[in-house]
């Protein structure tokens, strides 16, 4: 620690103040653009939600709660809403436990690891957009591969209402369960060898190490996961909107698409900064209720 | 571990599998237009780079790879410098409120696009900005950041304090210690963190989308969701361009793994 | 002797500083002749005749040169590049094509001038009024119609003559007839009526043909939605019905002109909704439906009359900003006049705007199926003329889906429409 000084109370406050100074200088800039980019507008659209805006024609009166009184009988809004849960459940659900197969797969992996990294974060790695497209061309009636090893059944996947948004659930899965399944892995990794060997001593082996040694130490970074990929899953965009606009028929019309068609299509920005705002409070208690749960596994582990 | 070598193979055999999609898009930029529709085989009967020719020569993918990789470079210096500072500053310098300072960042890392999309497309209309890049930049930059500064700030706590007083009673200054003795030790961590700022650029969509219009300024997410097709959807030429936009990914993911796979750990696992 | 964080540094900079440079260069085109740019879709068709007609405007006048830009091909890329251009103040176009339902947007957002000073009212008189109308806002004018458009029943003229049916007039006939003839012909792959369901601004518009087909509308004079709910409603059923009872396959709710022209072109379908330019193409020396193509009005369900089609097509407009108005409005006028409408129905599989070339006998030599288009084209109805339609539209096109796919209920599609209309109505302050 420190070494002992003489009389240092007028030199410490004065390096004190220095130091503020400049703890100060370094931090603007970047306060500075997160302050302009991302806290004002988070601000500003709350602001923008509270008014009939349509800069196409110069529209731009106050509105009060109008927007969000109408959210609350429109059957849209609704639909996006039921769409959105059921999007982030399912996928959510499906990453974890894929993900955790795929980790304790690859936790005996002896060769070829990097090779398995790279294969796995591929898919996670890419762009969505080219995610997007490949999982059309996947899932093309006529030319998609997924019908050709059905053989050759021309199932719409991306045109039927009830199949379009488990083939959107499949194609996010596919693209984020390695993050999932990287997490996990590392952890396992961490987990010593002996752990497992005493429980072998035991009498416990498979199934009961699994739950004895496994589980308890996987889960928080599981739970850690699931928070990631929960609000990733409420904010995501890119997917549906490329594979399939939020159709067909609004079956997988979650609440970012709609706040996109109203804000950019009918160009309602006061109507779809609406919509943005509450996804931003769906996300924003979405992750308190998920950090007040690891802190309380924390607390209890 | 017994029967590894077998076992192992399995697993990258599964893998692959996994990443089949891939292959499978990287299969269709080779094959001809005949055999794409409908499906008749697995494997093409030849193979043929026109695709490649038509994306490379006719399209507006080279510009908007050359959009996308501006963009991305200079908004991940951006973030990356501007939060390297930033965390310097968070973690070792008695700044009054950072405490709450850092909490407001990690709150910001869950901040939705689609909120903030509407005032920065008005905010960029105002500005005159729509259309260039430093619109993107900027806004990359700023999505970044809360992330960037975070993982950052993990990485520096982790110097031990004993190194900058060694250099503090050498005489040099806070300035002097941060550029001699921190930035070439947290450089490791401030490339993974550059790796996923980076590929969060690269991969933008929503913004890129919204603040740009003319087809001479489209990043590369953009140029592949609209890519044209005129009577039918050129479903090779899609592939070819879908291929040429994962470049960078693949390149990062193949030879960056150690420092990627860091980054997303230490943005995790850090409490 | 700078540490390698320095260097790395200095290194990176200099290639930003190099790419930075490579984004912005883009500099403004030098001075020299007047220069209009002219901003269109790629005209499609055996040949192109818009280089021609504007390497003979520039031949007219001296001292000035036309370019042309491709504009995308999706029309509502077309719109958003439009919008976001012309809002950002600037935009680096003089005269523009527009799809007719843009006019009155973009009059009440003042990007494109007012024509009425320079057109005479005799010109306007030589186009379609299905055609001037849509271009007029407030009794002026701002947009000269460029070509025309009109929904059509494709039918296989062979299938229905070796029945022994003439074209159907009503809905219900018509699906007589569908199950008629697969049940003779007896071919699992040949489909009855094809049209566009998918949600787009196509697919708005069958639902538009069919709402005016029983007697009713989307929004009336005042801008009340749905004033006739009770036929609005009858409307969506029996469009669901077709899709229901077979005589269209399912597939029909995610086609567009495109993906259901095609199946026709090749003979596999009995009926096609369609636009003009599709003749063309089964007239082709290879087509598999070459000379087995007719056309008739669309048909009418319980209330409506028959042959109630939308009629659509381009417009050109000069935008508000260009730095040569009177030369751009000239450019207007003579792309939309007798002789460049004869270049184009000449060279493209484009139908004129002015009645009187669908008499012209040099033009009809070349295709026969002018006399029988104009009937049509009188019968037929501009969408809703008002600046707000595309956002009507788009407001209103997931509820049709809905009813399409079979998620919702007419009547609850009817209502939900009506409560999205007035939330949009209440935004514009109407």
């Amino acid at each position: 620690m420190a070494s002992p000084r003489c009389d240092t109370s007028s030199r410490r406050s004065a390096a004190d103040v220095a130091d503020r100074r400049l703890g100060w200088l370094l931090l603007a800039p970047a306060l500075l653009l997160l302050g302009g980019l991302t806290v004002y507008p988070a601000i500003w659209v709350i602001w923008l939600s509270l008014q009939y805006r349509v800069p196409v024609f110069g529209i731009a009166r106050w509105a009060g709660a109008a927007h969000y009184a109408f959210l609350t009988v429109d059957s849209r809004f609704w639909n996006a809403a039921g769409v959105t849960a059921l999007f982030t459940v399912a996928s959510v659900a499906l990453e974890s436990i894929l993900g955790l197969a795929m980790a304790l797969a690859l936790r005996g992996q002896q060769r070829g690891r990097r090779v398995a990294v790279a294969l796995l974060l591929l898919a996670w790695a890419l762009p969505s957009v080219v995610t997007a497209k490949m999982f059309e061309w996947l899932y093309h009636p006529s030319g998609g591969l997924v019908n050709f090893l059905l053989g050759g059944r021309a199932v719409n996947w991306l045109g039927d209402p009830a199949l379009a948004l488990p083939s959107l659930v499949l194609a996010d899965v596919w693209r984020t369960t390695p993050f999932v399944a990287l997490l996990c892995y590392a952890r396992l990794l961490t987990i010593p060898a002996e752990l497992y060997e005493a429980a072998e001593v035991d009498g416990a082996a498979g199934v009961q190490a699994f739950a004895r040694i496994t589980w308890p130490l996987v889960r928080p970074i599981l739970l850690v996961a699931l928070l990631f990929r929960t609000l990733d899953a409420l904010r995501a965009f890119d997917i549906m909107f490329v594979l399939t606009g939020g159709g067909p028929a609004g079956s997988t019309e979650t609440l970012t698409v709609y706040a996109y068609r109203a804000l950019f299509q009918t160009l309602q920005i006061g109507f779809g900064s609406a919509i943005g705002v509450v996804v931003f409070v769906l996300v924003m208690l979405v992750a308190w209720a998920y950090l007040r749960l690891i802190n309380r596994q924390e607390a209890a582990a | 571990m017994r029967g590894g070598r077998l076992r192992d193979a399995l697993v990258l055999a599964a893998l692959a599998l996994y990443a089949a999609p891939f292959f499978w898009q990287a299969l269709t930029s080779v094959r001809p237009d005949a055999e794409l529709l409908p499906l008749a085989s697995l494997l093409p009967g030849r193979l043929t780079a026109v695709h490649y020719e038509v994306v490379l020569a006719k399209s507006l993918m080279p510009r908007a790879l050359l959009n996308s990789l501006g963009v991305a470079l200079i908004s991940t210096a951006l973030a990356v410098g501007l939060g390297a500072l930033a965390g310097y500053a968070l973690v070792r310098l008695p700044v009054p409120g950072r405490g709450p300072i850092l909490l407001a960042m990690i709150a910001a890392t869950a901040f939705p696009q689609i909120a903030t999309v509407s005032p920065l497309y008005l905010l960029m209309r105002t500005l005159g900005l729509r259309d260039t890049w430093l619109a993107l930049i900027l806004a990359n930059a700023s999505f970044a950041l809360p992330l960037v500064i975070w993982l950052l700030a993990g990485f520096i706590r982790e110097i031990p304090r004993a190194l900058e007083e060694a250099a503090a009673t050498d005489g040099a200054d806070r300035m002097a210690t941060l550029y001699w003795v921190i930035l070439p030790l947290v450089a490791p961590g401030a490339a993974s963190a550059a790796l996923l700022a980076f590929l969060f650029s690269w991969n933008e969509f929503l913004f890129a989308y919204s603040f740009t219009a003319t087809e001479a300024s489209r990043t590369v997410p953009v140029a592949l969701a609209l890519f044209p097709g005129v009577f039918e959807v050129p479903w090779g030429d899609i592939a070819a361009a879908s291929l040429l936009a994962s470049l960078p990914p693949v390149l990062i993911v193949v030879g960056f793994q150690r420092y990627l796979v860091r980054g997303l750990l230490a943005g995790a696992l850090r409490e | 002797m700078a540490p390698r964080p320095a260097r790395a540094a200095l290194l990176v900079a200099g290639l930003l500083l190099a790419l930075l440079a490579a984004g912005c260069g883009q500099g403004p085109s030098g001075a020299g002749p007047i220069t209009l740019v002219f901003k269109h879709a790629k005209i499609l068709g055996p040949a192109d005749p818009v280089p021609g007609l504007l390497r003979r405007f520039e031949a007219e006048h001296p001292g000035v040169r036309v370019h042309s830009e491709a504009l995308t091909w999706s029309s509502d890329e077309q719109h958003q590049f439009y919008v976001i251009n012309l809002e950002g103040g600037s935009p680096p176009f003089d005269v523009m094509m527009l799809d007719v339902i843009w006019v009155p947007e973009f009059a009440r957002a003042g990007w494109i001038l007012d024509l009425t000073a320079q057109v005479p009212p005799a010109e306007c008189d030589a186009h379609f009024a299905s055609a001037i109308e849509p271009a007029t806002q407030d009794g002026r004018l701002w947009a000269l119609p460029w070509f025309m458009n009109v929904g059509l029943l494709y039918y296989r003229k062979d299938l229905l003559a070796k029945y022994g049916l003439a074209p159907p007039e009503t809905y219900d006939e018509l699906a007589r007839q569908v199950r008629l003839i697969q049940a003779g012909e007896r071919d699992p792959r040949l489909d009855g009526y094809l049209w566009q369901g998918k949600q787009y601004e196509g697919g708005m518009v069958n639902v538009l043909e069919a709402l005016w087909a029983n007697g009713t509308r989307v929004i009336d004079e005042r801008g009340r939605p749905f004033p006739e709910p009770e036929r609005a409603r009858e409307a969506l059923a029996a469009l669901r019905g077709l899709i229901e009872s077979g005589v269209s396959p399912p597939w029909v709710t995610a086609a567009d002109e495109e993906l259901t022209r095609r199946p026709f072109g090749d003979g596999r379908a009995i009926f096609l909704r369609g636009w003009p330019y599709a003749l063309d193409l089964f007239e082709l020396p290879d087509s598999r439906v070459r000379q087995r193509v007719g056309v008739a009005p669309m048909p009418r369900l319980a209330h409506g009359p028959v042959g109630a089609a939308s009629t659509g097509g381009a417009h050109l407009a000069v935008s508000a900003r260009t730095r040569h108005p009177a030369l751009a409005v000239e450019l207007v006028r003579f792309l939309t006049s007798d002789v460049a409408q004869r270049a184009m129905t000449e060279g493209a599989a484009l139908r004129p705007s002015r009645p009187a070339l669908y008499h012209d006998a040099q033009l009809i030599a070349r295709d026969p199926t002018l006399p029988a288009l104009l009937p049509l084209i009188l019968r037929g109805h501009p969408r809703p003329i008002t600046p707000y339609y595309l956002m009507l539209s788009t407001t209103l096109q997931p509820e049709f889906s809905a009813v399409l796919v079979g998620r919702k209920s007419p009547a609850r599609a009817v209502q939900d429409g009506i409560a999205q209309v007035r939330h949009l109505e209440q935004a514009l302050g109407r």
